[in-house]
């Protein structure tokens, strides 16, 4: 039928204007719907304008959706209609008048209907789930879909999505690309060349040619745009910029070789900073340069290869090239100096260039004194100040080229004290204040009603502590106390009342394990030994799968010599497969505060250390295991701190409770063991393991007889005994064995004297007491 | 004595000499862990007439005087290992029960072990009163001169590719303990430097000899290659 007669019998719509300013007959709706279905076309029109939407939803609709039917499938069009209800009711106006635009960028770039149909699915669940982001991610969709696949766009809305939290506001953050989250997650979803991709490879180079081994880290978010750029290297913490626009794949990679070989080359031969005192600008940016040759030279000089990395990474053109008021520019000057102290082919006609170039050769001797890049830079950069007549140095938009060198803030002495000492403090209050926010998966219902966290944000300053407002403890369980002078229980003497303690930043744990790198790669190798549970042999078996040969020659012997030969002439294999739960225990009395021989550090922070060392260990063995703390303040308040349960998984937040403990209160110890063998008896392993860390004799407030508390704890050890819990006790910096082994008994204990060793020994001693 | 030293660093080649200057035959038993007591003190076995006895080498070394060399002797098991304890201190005598007789140790006879502690497991460590019956010999990497004149000597190359050789396996040494067990041995750098001899270019002699056995982990192999490439 003819399609005028079509729209007289759909009829006129309600709202008029926009519907019936359709054209059935126009080209472009000839080609994008075949005949049959250009009805439904303007059915799916009818219904968004009788939707009440609005007339730019429809007019919006009207005009691309035909674009979809003709790069994909009518059916895409159709389907689109639907999902604009969708959205609409889940969100609104705006969301709805976004989506056909970003639904044909999205066609274009998806170019295939069922993926199509993936994606209108995606934004549909999208709006379900984050309604107040929706309008943010459809505006974003073309740059989105520039660098993400579907798969790489729906990870990184999850990313958006897990990260906030379930909070409205944080997710709008990301969405809106607000959040510098967003963009980290883009790139790395969509798999360019990012510094998380190759920091575990930069590490080690460095490491291999240098021995050195900084912290390596990405700026800083208060870094500024120009600082993100390039890699920087002070206060004894390596930046390395997120990614490196403009390069990629195998570039990128080599690029970042080539960035962390110069920083390694610095750290090697660079000598005390430069003091700036009255140098121009020019001058410091000249100075740097020659550092950064020399430097490379005697890099080069141990490392001929390295000339491979940097070399084709000088781009600089000769001046012919360039028009001249380019090549006069002092960005440009310099780029070319510094190629041609590296490339021996290349050419400068400027004679400035190439006098610096046969100065810098011509003090070759003289390359191990970094005092030499001064000199003659202070020097040429004077004569290059004077030359050009009213032409500035913009110093602070300059950027040093090539691409892989450092910004050389390492190398001077800006004379400033109120710059920050440390500026992975200054990050860290910026992570505990996230941490902070992140819901804890295993929510303990005591630990409701936090106040506001209070921030002191002087950059300055050491990081204030984020500090929860403690609630006052539960008190879980009464247990009862041994008094040896009457040979009896007291029952319910003692309360233990289980707190939450604060949480710490993160980064110290962070710290300890890089601190610990050596240790804990040997146990990760040791750890793969004892996992698999090894196999035994059990020899001397009456039954068994070989026959074990002693054994039978044994039997023959005897057959020969006239005696009844032993019939046990078989050997099995067998498999002894690990089935043990562990709970640590850390005292955390006010001794542990007192410093350690030898050390900086104090006997919490040493136990700390030796925790992280051996969660690690243990999570990777798979046993179940679970932390706690305890102090007491009298015998109505032994506090308890569940750091970790056995359910819990060892996340960051287990570890920033680690890192909040705090030394104080009295050691009695009895209670704590009663309450932790509680816990441990409701495993269901064969082996169940307590491990005590203490530092000091039981003692508390209340009790006077030193001999009580001690009869207390034994007896608490042995009736773990009777349910069937291992009690093992570790003693630090104790002034002698010997209540340690009344607690224990002298084989489950053990007096750890260098107690700077512990982070080391624990995991050790636990393997070799589950082996 | 005990000769310590991580792998390849010519503990056996050491050994081999000290029996050729002092004119002693050498013994050598490779322990492992399947490797019992009658392994290495010897047994009874069954022929035609019936039992006759044959001595392990260790008895055979305690007999006739030789220098018995057990091998990463931390790969037995220690219940085996107990059995040179006798040997080991003023007793020198080894008892053979099942044979009911007792061997004093022939003037000759001497007994080395080779012991890596590095990487071993805790649970497979010897024991301390093993420990204590040996004087031991460090051995670890040459300093860098000598140990190109080793490998260009053993390799059959010039010096300046020993010392580079060197230099890398200095390199791979830097990661002792922070990825991998052990850096690249002497004996690693003589076998690239055979396959440099042979016409294999120097980046893929290294990448076989050196990089692929030593770490499996990719980040490490392109990190260690990466070192490589610059040394040369």
């Amino acid at each position: 039928m003819s399609i005028t007669r079509l729209t007289d019998r759909l009829g006129h719509s309600k709202s008029g204007t926009v519907l019936s300013k359709i054209r059935l007959d126009s080209p472009e709706i000839r080609s994008a719907f075949p005949d049959n279905l250009v009805a439904r076309w303007f059915h799916c029109c009818r219904r968004l304008d009788s939707a009440g939407y609005g007339n730019v939803v429809l007019s919006a609709y009207v005009r691309y959706a035909p674009k979809i039917a003709e790069s994909l499938d009518a059916r895409a069009a159709f389907d689109l209609t639907d999902s604009i209800s969708e959205v609409a009711a889940k969100t609104g106006r705006v969301e709805a008048e976004g989506l056909p635009y970003a639904a044909y960028v999205a066609a274009e770039r998806i170019n295939d209907y069922r993926g199509f149909r993936v994606w209108l699915s995606l934004i549909e669940r999208f709006a379900a789930v984050a309604p107040e982001s929706t309008a943010a991610l459809l505006e974003r969709m073309e740059h989105l879909l520039k660098n993400l696949t579907i798969g790489g766009l729906e990870s990184w809305i999850l990313a958006g999505i897990r990260s906030s939290g379930g909070d409205g506001e944080q997710r709008l953050r990301f969405f809106s690309f607000e959040d510098p989250e967003s963009s980290r997650w883009l790139l790395y979803e969509s798999g360019s060349v990012t510094f998380s991709s190759m920091a575990k490879r930069l590490g080690p180079f460095l490491r291999a040619l240098w021995r050195a081994a900084p912290p390596m880290r990405e700026p800083p978010l208060t870094a500024t745009e120009q600082a993100k750029r390039r890699s920087s290297f002070d206060h004894g913490v390596i930046r390395m910029p997120t990614s490196f626009p403009g390069f990629h794949g195998a570039h990128a990679e080599d690029l970042y070789r080539a960035c962390i070989a110069h920083i390694g080359a610095h750290i090697y031969y660079s000598g005390p900073r430069f003091p700036v005192r009255k140098l121009k600008p020019i001058q410091i940016a000249v100075i740097s340069l020659l550092e950064d040759a020399r430097v490379e030279s005697l890099a080069m000089r141990e490392f001929p290869g390295l000339k491979r990395l940097w070399l084709p990474l000088h781009a600089a053109q000769t001046p012919s090239s360039l028009s001249p008021n380019n090549a006069l520019m002092a960005p440009n000057m310099l780029a070319r100096l510094a190629r041609a102290l590296i490339d021996p082919d290349f050419e400068d006609f400027d004679g400035w260039v190439m006098k610096a170039k046969t100065e810098f050769f011509d003090q070759e001797n003289n390359w191990s004194n970094s005092e030499m890049s001064r000199e003659l830079g202070g020097l040429l950069g004077n004569e290059l100040g004077q030359m050009r007549v009213g032409w500035q140095f913009d110093m602070r938009n300059y950027v040093v080229e090539p691409p892989y060198r450092d910004d050389n803030m390492g190398i001077w002495d800006f004379g400033d004290d109120d710059l920050p000492q440390d500026s992975l403090e200054a990050e860290q209050l910026f992570d505990s204040i996230r941490i902070e926010q992140q819901p804890d998966d295993m929510d303990d219902p005591a630990e409701r009603e936090k106040e506001e966290p209070e921030q002191d944000l002087e950059l300055g300053e050491k990081p204030v502590r984020i500090e929860v407002q403690q609630v006052e403890g539960i008190p879980v369980a009464r247990y009862p106390e041994f008094d040896y002078l009457t040979g009896k229980d007291r029952p319910e003497w003692t309360t233990i009342v289980e707190y939450s303690g604060a949480k710490g930043p993160i980064q110290s744990i962070d710290a300890i394990v890089e601190e610990h790198d050596d240790v804990l790669h040997r146990i990760t190798s040791l750890i793969s030994a004892a996992r698999v549970s090894r196999p035994k042999r059990a020899r001397r078996l009456a039954d068994g799968d070989y026959l074990d040969l002693d054994a039978c020659i044994e039997a023959r012997i005897d057959q020969r010599v006239g005696n009844t030969p032993d019939p046990r002439v078989y050997g099995k294999w067998t498999r002894q497969d690990r089935d043990l739960s562990v709970l640590l225990l850390l005292d955390i009395s006010e001794s542990t505060r007192d410093k350690v021989v030898r050390s900086k550090a104090s006997v919490l922070d040493l136990e700390i250390s030796a925790s992280v060392l051996l969660a690690h260990a243990m999570s990777q063995l798979g046993d179940p295991f679970a932390i706690a703390a305890f102090c007491s303040n009298n015998r109505d308040d032994v506090r308890y701190y569940r750091i970790k349960d056995f359910n819990q998984p060892y996340n960051e937040s287990v570890q920033s409770s680690l890192a909040g403990l705090e030394s104080g209160l009295s050691t009695r110890i009895g209670a704590a063991i009663r309450h932790s063998g509680n816990n441990l008896s409701a495993q269901q392993s064969y082996r169940k393991l307590l491990l005590i860390i203490t530092d000091g004799e039981p003692s508390d407030l209340d009790v006077d007889d030193t001999s009580y508390l001690i009869e207390d704890a034994r007896k608490a050890v042995q009736s773990l005994a009777h349910q069937g819990v291992d009690v093992f006790g570790v003693g630090l910096q104790t002034s002698g064995r010997s209540y340690l082994e009344k607690i224990f008994g002298r084989r489950n204990s053990i007096e750890i004297s260098r107690v700077d060793l512990l982070p080391k020994k624990l995991p050790m001693l636990y393997l070799r007491m589950t082996a | 004595m005990m000769l310590k030293g991580p792998t390849g660093c010519g503990k056996t080649r050491f050994i081999e000499h000290m029996a050729h200057q002092l004119k002693k035959p050498l013994i050598t038993v490779s322990c492992h862990e399947d490797m019992t007591a009658s392994d290495l003190v010897g047994r009874y076995l069954l022929d035609a007439d019936g039992t006759v006895w044959h001595d392990g080498p260790l008895t055979l070394a305690v007999r006739f005087g030789a220098i018995c060399y057990l091998d990463e002797i931390v790969e037995a098991r220690q219940d085996t290992t107990v059995v040179i304890h006798s040997l080991t201190d003023d007793r020198r005598m080894l008892a053979l029960e099942k044979k009911n007789e007792v061997i004093q140790a022939h003037i000759d006879f001497q007994i080395v072990i080779s012991y890596n502690p590095g990487y071993q497991s805790v649970l497979k460590d010897l024991k301390e009163s093993t420990k204590q019956r040996f004087a031991a010999l460090d051995f670890s990497y040459p300093e860098p001169r000598i140990e190109a004149d080793i490998v260009a000597h053993e390799a059959n190359i010039d010096q300046s590719l020993a010392t580079t050789l060197v230099t890398i396996a200095e390199r791979s040494r830097n990661l002792k303990g922070h990825g991998l067990d052990e850096g690249a041995s002497t004996r690693m750098l003589i076998y690239a430097g055979k396959l440099v001899s042979q016409g294999v270019s120097l980046t893929e002699a290294c990448k076989v000899a050196l990089v692929l056995p030593i770490t499996d982990d990719p980040d490490l192999r392109d990190s260690l290659s990466t070192a490589i490439a610059a040394c040369a």
